[in-house]
């Protein structure tokens, strides 16, 4: 046999080696095929979730409360880290704080966690290390007011809400997260392929509040002045437009374990005698009294079950008018008492006290109002003083604004307008009514009472010389804990109806355990409420409906002589036995001065007999109408752009960008006022 | 003669189709660096649109608060004596028939 040749040994090594790799490969290919497909595309693809940027939240004027923005979360997993030297400089140039890293070492931590959030491009640089893992995180821009926070609420560290309007509307704010697939590179980095693909997030809606931000910046200033020259433990204003029911502004001011909680819808308080005009109210509604039906007062002074009731305004009698005018407690509870407890009970119900209003809060306090069959024998005077039954001040607010509205009890809204991301509104408040409290001529006379508690009576602090201010002071001792009522802790409350005659407002201006001489709510809050006033009157944009205003000035020139006229006639028709305790004129050096700044004002200022004839041709302006359609200015310039905007009631900022456009987008629904961002190109 | 033609033109034909080899696959992996790497300069670019879009809401969110009555309420008391105007110092211009 003729061996082989060593040459056709090595070609039959090869053609073997040859036919086993085809073998293989045919294998691989054909009858593995699939599965090391799968295999490959888990290694080279990897699908990531997309967060959907969250809803903005704007304030009535279209003006940003709250905005995302991306930002990076970084942590290092130590055992992926090659060189932990090198890993560190890295983190050091990229000026993410490597202490962290170092502490984690000493610990002999796998997993760190850096503490804060970057810029993404800060921290691109590192993004390729080993070891090094970023996650992108959306961060919330809020306003710095604190008072917007509180109302707002905000977000933890993993993005979940945890308190405030985050909270409550978070499924329409958080949006539908989507998924993208993306190649990995050698290095593991994520690359866009064509093989990937892309389900886009769906961003959340934006939400716009009734709150003005320029009425909540106001309040939030006001309260914070009051609060520290009165050395207060806090306080709260709240205003609301009592047609609506819109909540305009709510401002918190607290230390302490209540400094970031909404406090006007968390924290009952003993309103005192803010709640007379509703005592009043009800004897007018079942014909119980009249204004002018006069009681035994006891010169201020009634020995009932026990224990004294005084007034500060000492009286031997006075009318049911009076009463609420100088704020007697005697008074009210000799009127009060032609109510059963019943009655007396309905009433503060049929009011909403007791109960939440449903506003898109959470933690909202019901406030207290214990059934008669729960009353102490004091209790049914104690109500009727305002003592004994806790309101949330937006309780107090809303059931004031029935007085302002004509008797009708008003949902109080938060929420104007929900707006999907392609700007179409998904919902519109509409002004709901609760439930008629008290007939439109009980409010009425209610109403005038309360213009003679600011003209005359106990809260003339609060008024001003071209307006008409109704309103009625409060003052409640307050509890202690462990130790009940204590000596010199009040609280000093006041709620206004702006204008007098016809309100566009109700504010609620309340203040805790303020300290110093001054404590009555008519000669601290009153006074606040009358800056918060002026400043609302001083104001662009104060949601106060101008032309309306015009028509419920007072005739200024004349209002000196009318009102001494008017004085004079009062005192004629006192009864003698009236015996007004003089009110204290002297400044308090830790009173509230709503004056503070303006001792050098020039005196002629004071008279402002102006008569202005505006020429005929002016055009009126359009009156206040619903939302409008943002106007597509593609193709023109940007001259003619602003103006179209301007014409359409928008407000327009001019912003340059590579691309030309509007937002909110051309055909987007918005109201007028609303800020409209115009970007044109670099011209 | 012939077939030695024969063996020249198969050798050639495995050259070029070697050569075209080389050179698709050259093709291939470029257009891949290629893609790669504008990938990367889209991704550097998102990252940078990001951080400015960041920059600008937390500028804007700054501009707010910097032009908020808390902030300039006291400077311009203190500073330029400014003051809230009494209600008597705010004229309502009616407006006009017409």
């Amino acid at each position: 046999m003729k061996r082989p040749s060593r040459t056709a040994i090595v070609h039959a090594f090869f053609v073997l080696f040859a036919i086993t790799l085809v073998a293989r490969a045919a294998k691989v290919q054909v009858a593995e095929g699939k599965q090391w497909t799968a295999r490959a595309k888990r290694q080279h693809f990897f699908a990531s979730a997309m967060s959907a940027p969250r809803g903005e939240i704007l304030d009535a004027s279209g003006n940003t409360l709250v905005e995302s923005r991306e930002m990076t979360r970084v942590a290092v997993a130590l055992p992926e880290v090659r060189d932990t030297a090198f890993v560190l400089k890295a983190l050091h140039r990229a000026r993410v704080d490597a202490d962290a890293v170092h502490a984690a070492i000493a610990r002999r931590r796998r997993w760190i966690d850096l503490p804060g959030l970057y810029n993404t491009a800060d921290v691109a640089s590192i993004s390729k290390l080993n070891g090094i893992h970023l996650t992108p995180v959306l961060q919330r821009v809020y306003a710095n007011s604190s008072g917007i926070q509180r109302i707002i609420g905000g977000l933890d560290g993993q993005g979940n809400p945890i308190g405030g309007l985050e909270l409550s509307l978070d499924t329409l704010l958080r949006g539908d997260s989507g998924r993208v697939r993306l190649a990995r590179d050698k290095d593991g980095r994520a690359l866009d392929s064509p093989d990937g693909w892309t389900d886009q997030p769906k961003p959340g809606s934006t939400v716009v509040l009734t709150i003005n931000n320029t009425l909540q910046d106001i309040c939030e200033r006001e309260l914070a002045i009051a609060v520290d020259s009165l050395h207060a433990d806090g306080g709260d204003i709240v205003v609301m437009n009592p047609h609506t029911g819109e909540i305009l502004a709510m401002a918190s001011n607290r230390t302490g374990r209540t400094a970031f909680a909404n406090t006007a819808v968390t924290e009952p308080f003993e309103p005192g005698s803010t709640l007379k005009p509703f005592v009043a109210a009800s004897l007018l509604e079942k014909g119980k009294a009249r204004p002018t039906d006069v009681v035994n007062t006891h010169n201020g002074q009634l020995e009932l079950d026990g224990r004294v009731i005084n007034d500060m305004h000492k009286a031997s009698s006075l009318s049911l008018a009076d009463v609420i005018r100088y704020s007697s407690n005697v008074g009210i509870v000799e009127f009060g008492q032609r109510l059963t407890p019943r009655q007396k009970y309905e009433t503060f119900r049929d009011l909403g006290f007791g109960m939440p209003l449903g506003v898109p809060l959470p933690a909202e306090a019901s406030g207290t109002l214990r059934e008669p069959r729960q009353w102490s024998k004091q209790s049914s005077a104690s109500i009727l003083m305002g003592y004994e039954i806790a309101v949330t001040p937006l309780q107090l607010v809303t059931a004031y604004a029935a007085i302002a509205n004509g008797g009708e009890l008003m949902e109080p809204h938060l929420v104007k307008e929900v707006r999907s991301v392609d700007g179409k509104t998904v919902y519109s408040y509409e002004p709901r009514v609760i439930r008629r409290v008290m007939s439109f001529e009980t409010s009425r006379t209610v109403q005038r009472m309360l213009l003679a508690v600011v003209q005359e009576g106990t809260a003339t602090k609060a008024d001003l010389a071209t307006f008409e201010v109704a309103g009625k002071s409060g003052t409640a001792r307050r509890t202690s804990r462990n130790a009940g009522y204590t000596t010199g802790n009040y609280t000093a409350s006041f709620v206004g109806l702006f204008p007098g005659n016809d309100p566009q407002y109700v504010v609620l201006v309340k203040l805790d355990s303020p300290k110093g001489g001054h404590y009555a709510g008519g000669d601290i809050a009153a006074p606040v409420t009358q800056i918060v006033l002026r400043a609302a009157l001083s104001a662009r944009d104060a949601a106060l409906n101008r032309e309306d205003l015009a028509a419920s000035e007072k005739e200024v020139a004349q209002d000196k002589a009318v009102r001494d006229a008017t004085a004079s006639s009062n005192r004629s028709q006192q009864p003698p036995s009236i015996a007004v305790a003089a009110r204290s004129e002297k400044p308090n050096p830790q009173s509230y001065d709503p004056n503070r700044n303006i001792a050098k004002r020039d005196p002629q200022e004071t008279v402002a007999p102006y008569v202005v004839d505006l020429p005929a041709t002016i055009k009126a302006a359009p009156p206040p109408t619903a939302s409008r359609i943002v106007p597509d200015v593609r193709g023109m310039s940007t001259r003619e752009a602003v103006r179209a905007l301007h014409n359409a009631g928008f407000r327009v900022r001019l912003v340059t960008a590579s691309a030309t456009g509007t937002s909110p987008a051309a055909g987007s629904i918005a109201p007028p006022g609303t800020i409209v961002q115009l970007t044109r190109p670099l011209e | 003669m012939a077939k030695s033609g024969l063996g020249m033109r198969g050798r050639s034909l495995v050259g070029i189709l070697l050569g075209a080899f080389v050179l698709i696959a050259l093709a291939i992996v470029w257009r891949r660096t290629i893609g790669i790497s504008q990938s990367e300069h889209l991704a550097s670019l998102d990252a940078r649109r990001i951080t400015l879009g960041s920059e600008r809401a937390r500028l804007e969110a700054e501009i707010r608060d910097a032009s908020s009555r808390q902030n300039l309420g006291s400077t311009v008391e203190r500073r330029l004596g400014m003051h809230v105007p009494t209600d008597k110092q705010v004229i309502i211009l009616p407006r006009a028939r017409q």
